[in-house]
């Protein structure tokens, strides 16, 4: 079953006494697998936020349908099954956080267990500032009250929009164990971060939008995958020559060479040639992209 | 309806962090214990013999409490429309703003709301604080004076409940304004100019005088027939808290009048709300 099923999802903001609108969204088409870690990668201006907002019921789509854990997102019921963390989100200074959980637990429907908040609270490192005014915490601090916040009630689809924004390196080490956390529990993560190392880590699945429009989506390792291409590292003192004739190509670093092997097969073969030539295999890897590589690559041609 | 009040609460505990609003509660506090302390009232057989503030005899005529007291619960009731209601424009005008605030919105609009809930709580939670306000105010005053005199009316407390109602309509108003832009300078000056156009609208017919006959004078009968008549709720209000006979024909139609347009402007702002995208 899919959390998320987006067919022709379109948006345009009109402005008053403006013909033209502002196309935010056209066309999108999207699934996200029930229990997946789903990432969305774009450039500034790719829509990421309307996509966000408008499987929430945020905004109205101009098209398209969209069904959210099975029902439509303007459903409270369905919503009561989602944790949300907006992008920049607005806490109110003078509260305390106890009392800005035990407001929005009520908000959700559920019972305020100020027990069960502190646990919370403790689960993302707010514990001994629970009691202290919001007004005085950092950007991290509030960011990781904004997660506690999108966790209340165990939710079974979490929406995170720059969960680990303004959150220290430790931080962010933290809140990547409790995202993976909640996707062993089961939960449907989809996340939205600048931060592509970061997705990378969590999710398992990419989608690339850009100018409103969902570039590539799929596996990480297939978005990721450099085709036949392997990168060999050989030790010091090998045949240049003989690895040429191989079918080597040199690398930039100091035994670094790229081989194309269609298959196992071709690729062992080519490996047999070279050790026959006395080269000492010490590194084999399949020649693939990072997360930064494919969305500049996708972007780039799509421009 | 839980959700309903859930906002009001989350507004009431906004407020609560306000101290500008506690600050009002503070002074009206002190106020109504300066009054309990200071003032020393002298009743005989229902008359009011002596009257000392601050320990200073007040000069006047031996008059029954009850008429004593009257100017006194008139000047308390203007005090309360017109005071109160200003400082609710001022005090209340930032609460639909600051709900509406990018960050803050998105978040309620995700949870598990109807978006008239968030209206709705809102205006709720915001009338709630209008009438303890006043109920505080206005019931503090009447005991005191009770007490002292043993003259108990509920004029003062009705009175209250006037400006209540119209601070609805004036606040109606704010809040459509502010689905219409997050404006807190602009929620203010809407209900300011609804709180003027208010007070004109109840003395429509001796300043339509004013006017040439002729399109002008129409115009500004046909404008100011549609605003709610709040000078007149006001005098209605001061003369029911000094417990006089109402000068306007009928209050019920004055209510209804500024109830419907309370909904009225309620209606567009749910409306507006339904529709927009934050």
């Amino acid at each position: 079953m899919s959390a998320i099923e987006v067919i022709g999802l379109q948006k345009t903001y009109r402005r008053a006494f403006r013909r033209a609108g502002n196309e935010a969204l056209r066309g999108v088409d999207l699934t996200v697998p029930e229990g997946s870690a789903f990432g969305l990668i774009g450039p500034n201006g790719a829509g990421k936020t309307t996509f966000i907002k408008a499987i929430l019921g945020i905004v109205q789509p101009t098209a398209g349908t969209v069904k959210v854990l099975g029902g439509s997102p303007e459903d409270p019921r369905i919503r009561a099954r989602i944790g949300y963390l907006p992008e920049r989100l607005h806490l109110p200074g003078a509260w305390t956080a106890t009392a800005f959980l035990h407001t929005v637990a009520k908000l959700k429907g559920l019972r305020p267990d100020g027990a069960a908040h502190l646990r919370l609270l403790e689960r993302v490192g707010l514990a001994e500032a629970a009691l202290r005014k919001i007004g005085g915490y950092s950007k991290g601090m509030r960011q990781r009250l904004g997660l506690a916040t999108a966790l209340l009630g165990a939710p079974s689809l979490l929406v995170l929009d720059e969960p680990t924004d303004g959150i220290d390196p430790m931080g962010r080490v933290e809140v990547r164990g409790i995202l993976q956390e909640e996707i062993r529990r089961g939960t449907t993560l989809f996340l939205n971060s600048h931060l592509l190392a970061e997705t990378e880590r969590v999710c398992d699945r990419v989608a690339i939008l850009a100018n409103g429009r969902v570039l590539r989506e799929g596996r990480l390792e297939e978005l990721s995958r450099g085709g036949a291409r392997w990168a060999v590292r050989f030790a010091p003192g090998v045949d240049s020559g003989a690895l040429a004739a191989a079918g080597f190509q040199a690398g930039g670093a100091d035994g670094l060479y790229h081989v194309e092997a269609a298959d196992a097969a071709a690729l062992n073969l080519a490996l047999d040639k070279a050790r026959a030539a006395g080269a000492l295999l010490v590194e084999l890897r399949r020649d693939g992209q990072d997360l930064e590589a494919v969305l500049t690559s996708t972007v780039g041609a799509a421009a | 309806m839980r959700p309903l009040f859930g906002i009001a609460g989350y507004v009431l505990r906004e407020a609560a962090s306000r101290k500008f609003i506690l600050a009002f509660m503070v002074g009206i506090t002190l106020l109504l214990l300066v009054l309990s302390l200071s003032l020393k009232l002298e009743v005989l057989d229902g008359a009011l013999a002596a009257t000392r503030l601050f320990g200073n005899a007040l000069n006047h005529r031996i008059v029954a409490v009850d008429v004593a007291l009257r100017p006194l619960y008139m000047a308390c009731a203007y005090v309360v429309f017109y005071g109160g209601i200003l400082f609710g424009i001022v005090a209340c005008s930032d609460f639909a703003p600051s709900l509406m605030s990018p960050g803050r919105i998105e978040h309620l609009l995700a949870l598990p709301l109807q978006r008239w809930h968030i209206l709705g709580g809102t205006f709720l939670g915001v009338m709630t604080l209008a009438l303890c306000g006043a109920i505080y105010g206005s019931g503090g005053l009447l005991l005191i004076f009770g007490v002292k005199t043993g003259y108990w009316t509920l004029g003062p407390l009705i009175a209250a409940l006037l400006a209540c109602a119209s601070f609805a309509a004036v606040y109606a108003v704010m809040l459509t304004t502010a689905t219409l832009v997050r404006s807190a300078a602009l929620c203010a000056a809407s209900g300011f100019l609804l709180l003027v156009g208010g007070i004109i609208a109840g003395y429509r017919t001796p300043i339509s005088r004013v006017f040439e006959e002729g399109l002008g004078r129409r115009l500004f009968e046909g404008v100011t027939l549609l605003l709610p008549r709040l000078s007149s709720l006001a005098n209605a209000s001061a003369e029911l808290a000094a417990s006089q006979p109402l000068e306007v024909k009928s209050l019920e139609m004055l209510l209804a009048g500024v109830l419907v347009f309370g909904l009225g402007a309620l209606a567009v702002g749910f409306w507006r709300f339904e529709g927009k995208d934050y």
